[in-house]
C-alpha cells in the first residue's frame, strides 16, 4: 500500500471525514439491529412484547420440532443453493467473462447484455419467470414440446423435485451479470505477457484456464465468492414472488429468509406473528453469516496472496 | 486490443465462443422483451398468448396506468428518493473511504470492519425499532425517512468499492501537492477525486438499482398515496383476489426503463470502473 | 434586507399558525383516515364515502389502500408506533386478535355502537376477542366455501348442478371425455389447497364432525376426515392439466375464459371472475353430500370488519364512520356494488349470483381452520394446505396428512390433549 499521511497531523480533517457516515450507520443501522436482536430475549404476541424470557427462544428454536424441523430442512435448501449457484452462477459467470476476455466479434453487445438482467427488480424476474416457466403455457415446455421431448414439459414450479432447481436457474439468470463482470475486471489485471508466452509454448485454452487464469483471477474469486455466500443465506425476494411465503410446493422451497418472514410478521392467510422467535432465528442467521464469511474471507485472502 | 487468436484450431473454439455467447445474450434479452410484449396487451391476452408480438398501438395499459394510478407522482418520488439517496451514499461514501484509505490511524480497519459488517446485516429484520426510530423523529410518511434507510444501507459496500480503489493510487500527488502547501480539503477535491470518476459510477449504479427496485421499505414507511414510490405503486395492481397483469407489466416495463437507460449510456464508464481495480 | 425577509417569514409563520389554530378550534373539516386491503374497491369505497359525507358534513372520509399480501404487517407496526388510521378494515378470528389483544382497537357495544343488534352472533363473534368477550369490529361479509360453475358450458354439455358424489364424478367424466377441463383449480398456490377442501368436501365432513372436533369427541384423524379426503384425491384427475403447477392467478384466468367448467373456491371469487370476463354466465352449488337427498352444506366465514383506532383523536367522527358502516343501507350498497354477502339483517341482494349464495348458505358449516384454528402455531390452515398439497402430489396418504394435521393442533389444542 502506498505511503499515506499521517492521520495526527490531519486530525480534525480526518474526523470530518468519517464521523458523518459512522453517525448514519450507527443511528439506522447499529442501533436498530441491536435493538431487534434485544426482542429475541422477550417472549411477544403478535407486536406487543410481553415477558423476559432469557435465551428460551433460541432454545426452542432447536428442540421443538414445530420450529425445529422447519429450520433444518431451510438452511438444508439453503446449503444446495449455495452450492448450486456457485457453480452455475459464480462459475458460469467465469467462463462467460473468459469468452468475453478474448474479445471475439460483437463483444461489446454481448457485455452490455449479460448485465442487463441484473438492473432488473426481483419483482420483474420473478413475474416473467413465472410465465416462462408456466406448465401449459410456458416458452419452457414450449420448446420442449416442440423439440420432441415432452415427457420433460414438467410442471417446474409445482413439482417438488424441481421447484427448487427452478428458481436456482432464475436466479442464475439474473445475476449472472455481475459475477461475470467481476471475473472480466479480474482478468483484464493479468499481465498480457503471461498469458501470450503460455500460448507461444503450445498451452491448451483449457490449461491457459486452470493454470494462469484462475489462479491469477483469486481477488475475483474471493468477492464474488463472499457476495454470493451472503446472498444464498439472505435468499428471500425470489422465492417468495414465485413459489410463496410457505417455500410451496409443502415446504421444497423453503429457506431461512421465509422462515423468519413467517416467523416475524406471520403469513397472510395462516400463521400467526411471533417477534421473539423470528428475533430469534435473525440473531442466530446474522452470527452464522458474520463467522463464515469472516472465516472465508481471511482464507481467500491468504490464498490470493500465496498465489 | 490485439487479438490473439492466430492457429486455426483456435477457430473451432472461436465458433463455440461465438455460439455460447449469442445464446447467452438471447437467454438474457428475450425475457425482458416478453415483458416489453405484455405490456401492450390486456390481462386475458397475456394468458391466452403470452409470447405472440401485441398489437403495438394498443397503449390502453400506458393510459390507463397514466391517469387511473396517479403514477406520474409515483414515478416522481421514485426519481426524487433514488437520486437524493445515492448522492449521498456516494458523498459520504467517498468521505469515509477516502479517511481509511489514505491516512494511517489506528481506527481505520475498526472503522472498515463496521462498514462490511453492515454489508451483511439484512436490515429488515430492524423493521420495527426503524419504524419506531422514524416515528419519533416525525417522519413516518416522509420521503425522508426512505433517503435516511437507504444511505445507511448503501454505505458499507460503496466504502467498500471505493476503499479498494482509493488504496491503488500513488502516494506522489498528494505529497507532491502537500509540499505546495495545498490543504487537504483541496487535495481530495481537486487531485484525488476527479480520478474516481468509474469507480463512483460503479458505487452510484450499484445503489441506484435496489434503491430504485425497493418496495419493501415503502411499503411500511410511506402511508399516504401522493408520496408513494413507483414500485409501491404498482403492488396496487396487485388485488386480493384478482390481479391486473396488463396494467402490472406496463408499470414494470416504464419502472425499468429510466434505469436501463442509465445503465446503457454509462455502461462504458461503468465497464471501465469495473476494470481498473475496483474488484480487488 | 436580510432582516426584512425574516421578520416576513415570522409573520408567514404565524399567520400559517393562527390559520391552522383557527382550524383546529372551529373545526371546519375533520378528516378521517380508512386503511383497507381491498385495493380493488377503490373507486367503490369512494362512492360510499361521498354517500358518507353528504350524510354527515363537516366530515371527510380519505381512502389508503395497501397490498393485501403485507397489510397485516404494515397495519400492526402502524398501530405500534401510534401512528394507525382513524378506521380500518380488519380480519376476523386469530388476526383480529393480533390487533385487538394489545389494545389497539376500541371496544364497540350497545352503548357506543347500537348498530351491533343489525348482526348475528356468529357474525359478532368473528370479531371479538376471546379473552374478554367484547366485540372489536363492525364485520363487513361473510364469504362461502362453493363450487362455481360456468352455466353456458353446463348447458352446452349436458351437465346440470350434481346432487350426490357419484353424480359429481360422472359429471367430470362427462365433460373430461368432451375436451372440457371439469376443475380449473390447481395446487401451486398454498391458501388454494385449504379453500378446496372444504368446497368440495363440507357435505362428506358434516356439522356433526364439527361439534365432535371442538368437543373433543374427533380429532383429525376421524374416519369422516380421512374418508373425505380419500375421496378428494379421487378428483385430481379432473383438475386442470398439470395442476401442481398451475397458481390461483392462472386457475382463475381458466375459468374466466372459459376453458374450464368448474371452479372449487369462494364466493369471492364470483366478482373477480365477473371483472375478468363480464360475458361470463355463472352459478354455484354446493359441495355434494354422499348420498342424493342429503342435506348440501357450504362453509361459511366472516372475511373481516370495520374497526375504529383506540387511540383516535376523532374519536366522534371515527365512531360514527363505522356505525354508518353497520346500517342496512350500507349492507344494501355494499352488497349491490361489490357483490359480497353482507352479514347485517334485512340486507337483500340485487345479483342473482349473490342471492344464491345466499340461499346456500342457510344450511352451512364453519370454516374450520380459519374460524377454530388459527390462533396460535402451528396453525391449523397451514398444517391443511402443506398436506393437502402433498397429498395431491402424490406424496402422502390421507390417513397421513390427518395425523399430521392432529399432531400439530395437538401441542396447543385442549380437546385434543388426551
Amino acid at each position: 500500500m502506498p505511503d499515506v499521511g499521517s492521520a495526527t497531523r490531519h486530525r480534525v480533517w480526518v474526523t470530518f471525514l468519517v464521523t458523518p457516515p459512522l453517525a448514519v450507520m450507527a443511528v439506522f443501522v447499529v442501533y436498530p439491529i441491536l435493538s431487534a436482536f434485544s426482542y429475541a430475549f422477550f417472549s411477544w404476541h403478535g407486536l406487543s412484547r410481553e415477558a423476559f424470557v432469557g435465551l428460551e427462544n433460541f432454545v426452542d428454536l432447536f428442540t421443538k420440532p414445530h420450529y425445529a424441523q422447519p429450520i433444518m430442512r431451510a438452511f438444508g435448501h439453503n446449503l444446495i443453493v449455495l452450492a448450486a449457484l456457485l457453480v452455475v452462477q459464480n462459475g458460469g459467470g467465469f467462463l462467460l467473462a473468459w469468452f468475453l476476455y478474448r474479445e471475439p466479434f460483437g463483444f461489446r453487445f454481448h457485455r452490455v447484455a449479460v448485465f442487463l438482467p441484473v438492473i432488473l427488480s426481483s419483482v420483474i424476474v420473478a413475474f416473467l419467470w413465472k410465465l416462462l416457466l408456466h406448465p401449459n403455457f410456458g416458452a419452457v415446455n414450449g420448446a420442449l414440446n416442440a423439440a420432441g421431448l415432452g415427457n420433460l414439459a414438467l410442471p417446474w414450479l409445482g413439482d417438488s423435485r424441481t421447484a427448487l432447481a427452478a428458481l436456482i436457474f432464475a436466479n442464475a439468470w439474473h445475476w449472472i451479470g455481475f459475477p461475470t463482470l467481476v471475473f472480466l475486471a479480474g482478468m483484464q489485471r493479468i499481465p498480457r505477457e503471461v498469458l501470450e508466452s503460455a500460448e507461444l509454448d503450445g498451452a491448451s485454452q483449457i490449461q491457459v484456464l486452470r493454470r494462469i487464469v484462475w489462479p491469477l483471477a483469486a481477488p475475483s474469486a474471493t468477492v464474488t465468492f463472499t457476495l454470493l455466500f451472503i446472498g444464498a443465506f439472505n435468499w428471500f425476494e425470489l422465492p417468495y414472488l414465485m413459489t410463496g411465503l410457505e417455500g410451496s410446493p409443502f415446504g421444497s422451497t423453503d429457506v431461512l429468509g421465509l422462515v423468519f418472514y413467517r416467523l416475524a410478521f406471520g403469513n397472510q392467510s395462516a400463521s400467526v406473528q411471533d417477534f421473539g422467535h423470528g428475533s430469534a432465528l435473525a440473531t442466530l442467521l446474522f452470527l452464522f453469516m458474520a463467522a463464515v464469511a469472516t472465516a472465508a474471507t481471511i482464507r481467500l485472502r491468504r490464498r490470493e496472496i500465496a498465489l | 486490443m490485439t487479438r490473439w487468436l492466430a492457429r486455426p484450431a483456435d477457430l473451432a473454439s472461436a465458433g463455440m465462443v461465438q455460439l455460447v455467447l449469442i445464446l447467452n445474450s438471447a437467454l438474457m434479452l428475450y425475457p425482458i422483451v416478453i415483458m416489453v410484449f405484455a405490456a401492450f396487451k390486456p390481462t386475458a391476452e397475456i394468458f391466452a398468448r403470452p409470447f405472440a408480438p401485441p398489437d403495438f398501438s394498443n397503449t390502453d395499459n400506458f393510459v390507463r396506468i397514466v391517469e387511473e394510478a396517479n403514477f406520474l407522482r409515483y414515478l416522481g418520488n421514485s426519481i426524487l428518493v433514488t437520486g437524493v439517496s445515492v448522492a449521498l451514499i456516494l458523498v459520504l461514501g467517498t468521505m469515509a473511504a477516502y479517511a481509511i484509505a489514505r491516512y494511517r490511524f489506528a481506527l481505520a480497519t475498526p472503522i472498515f470492519l463496521v462498514f462490511l459488517a453492515g454489508l451483511m446485516l439484512p436490515l429488515k429484520l430492524a423493521i420495527i425499532p426503524l419504524f419506531v426510530q422514524m416515528n419519533g423523529l416525525g417522519l413516518i410518511d416522509s420521503r425522508l425517512s426512505l433517503i435516511l434507510i437507504y444511505v445507511a444501507m448503501g454505505l458499507p459496500s460503496t466504502v467498500f468499492i471505493m476503499t479498494g480503489f482509493l488504496r491503488t493510487l500513488p502516494g506522489e500527488l498528494e505529497d507532491a501537492a502537500r509540499i505546495d502547501g495545498a490543504s487537504e480539503p483541496r487535495i481530495m477535491w481537486s487531485i484525488m477525486l476527479p480520478l474516481c470518476k468509474p469507480p463512483l459510477v460503479i458505487a452510484g449504479i450499484h445503489n441506484a438499482v435496489p434503491v430504485w427496485n425497493d418496495f419493501f421499505f415503502p411499503l411500511i414507511f410511506i402511508q399516504s398515496d401522493a408520496r408513494k414510490t413507483l414500485p409501491q405503486g404498482l403492488t396496487a395492481f396487485i388485488g386480493e383476489y384478482a390481479t391486473d397483469w396488463g396494467m402490472l407489466f406496463a408499470g414494470l416495463t416504464i419502472a425499468a426503463l429510466p434505469i436501463t437507460l442509465v445503465y446503457i449510456v454509462l455502461s462504458r464508464q461503468f465497464i471501465a470502473g469495473m476494470t481498473q481495480g475496483v474488484a480487488k | 434586507m436580510i432582516a426584512i425577509t425574516r421578520r416576513l417569514s415570522i409573520v408567514a409563520a404565524a399567520a400559517v399558525a393562527l390559520v391552522g389554530g383557527l382550524s383546529g378550534i372551529a373545526s371546519a373539516q375533520t378528516e378521517l383516515t380508512f386503511w383497507t386491503w381491498r385495493q380493488e374497491d377503490r373507486a367503490v369505497y369512494q362512492m360510499f364515502f361521498q354517500a358518507f359525507e353528504k350524510a354527515n358534513p363537516g366530515i371527510k372520509v380519505r381512502f389508503e389502500g395497501f397490498e393485501p399480501a403485507n397489510y397485516q404487517t404494515i397495519l400492526s407496526t402502524a398501530l405500534a408506533g401510534g401512528r394507525g388510521p382513524d378506521v380500518m378494515q380488519v380480519r376476523a378470528y386469530g388476526n383480529l386478535e393480533s390487533i385487538a389483544k394489545p389494545g389497539y382497537l376500541m371496544a364497540l357495544d350497545k352503548a357506543n355502537a347500537p348498530e351491533t343488534a343489525n348482526f348475528p352472533d356468529s357474525a359478532l363473534a368473528a370479531e371479538s376477542l376471546r379473552a374478554d368477550g367484547k366485540v372489536y369490529a363492525l364485520p363487513f361479509a361473510s364469504q362461502t366455501m362453493l363450487v362455481v360453475y360456468n352455466t353456458e358450458l353446463f348447458a352446452k354439455h349436458g351437465v346440470t348442478p350434481p346432487g350426490s358424489w357419484d353424480e359429481l364424478v360422472a359429471l367430470c367424466k362427462a365433460l373430461k371425455a368432451k375436451g372440457v377441463t371439469p376443475f380449473a383449480n390447481g395446487t401451486a398456490t398454498a391458501w388454494q389447497n385449504e379453500t378446496i377442501v372444504q368446497a368440495l368436501l363440507s357435505s362428506l365432513l358434516g356439522k356433526g364432525f364439527e361439534a365432535d372436533l371442538l368437543s373433543g369427541k374427533a380429532d383429525f384423524t376421524d374416519p369422516r376426515f380421512v374418508g373425505a379426503l380419500t375421496k378428494l384425491n379421487e378428483l385430481k384427475d379432473y383438475f386442470a392439466p398439470n395442476f401442481s403447477g398451475i397458481d390461483h392467478a392462472s386457475s382463475q384466468q381458466l375459468f374466466a375464459a372459459g376453458s374450464a367448467a368448474m371452479f372449487a373456491g369462494g364466493s369471492f371469487e364470483v366478482a373477480a371472475f365477473q371483472k375478468q370476463n363480464p360475458r361470463l354466465k355463472l352459478g354455484v352449488f354446493a359441495s355434494p353430500p354422499a348420498k342424493a337427498g342429503e342435506p348440501p352444506l357450504v362453509a361459511v366465514f366472516y372475511d373481516g370488519g370495520y374497526a375504529v383506532n383506540a387511540r383516535t383523536e376523532k374519536k366522534e367522527a371515527a365512531l360514527k364512520l363505522v356505525r354508518w358502516l353497520g346500517t342496512p343501507e350500507f349492507g344494501t350498497m355494499l352488497s349491490g356494488t361489490l357483490q359480497n354477502v353482507s352479514p347485517i339483517k334485512g340486507v337483500r341482494a340485487e345479483a342473482p349470483a349473490v342471492q344464491q349464495v345466499m340461499k346456500l348458505n342457510e344450511s352451512a358449516m364453519s370454516y374450520l381452520m380459519l374460524v377454530h384454528f388459527r390462533y396460535q402455531e402451528p396453525s391449523g390452515s397451514v398444517l391443511l394446505q402443506a398436506g393437502v398439497q402433498k397429498m395431491l402430489a402424490g406424496q402422502t396418504t390421507p390417513a397421513e396428512v390427518g395425523a399430521e394435521i392432529t399432531k400439530g393442533i395437538a401441542t396447543y389444542y385442549a380437546p385434543f390433549k388426551k
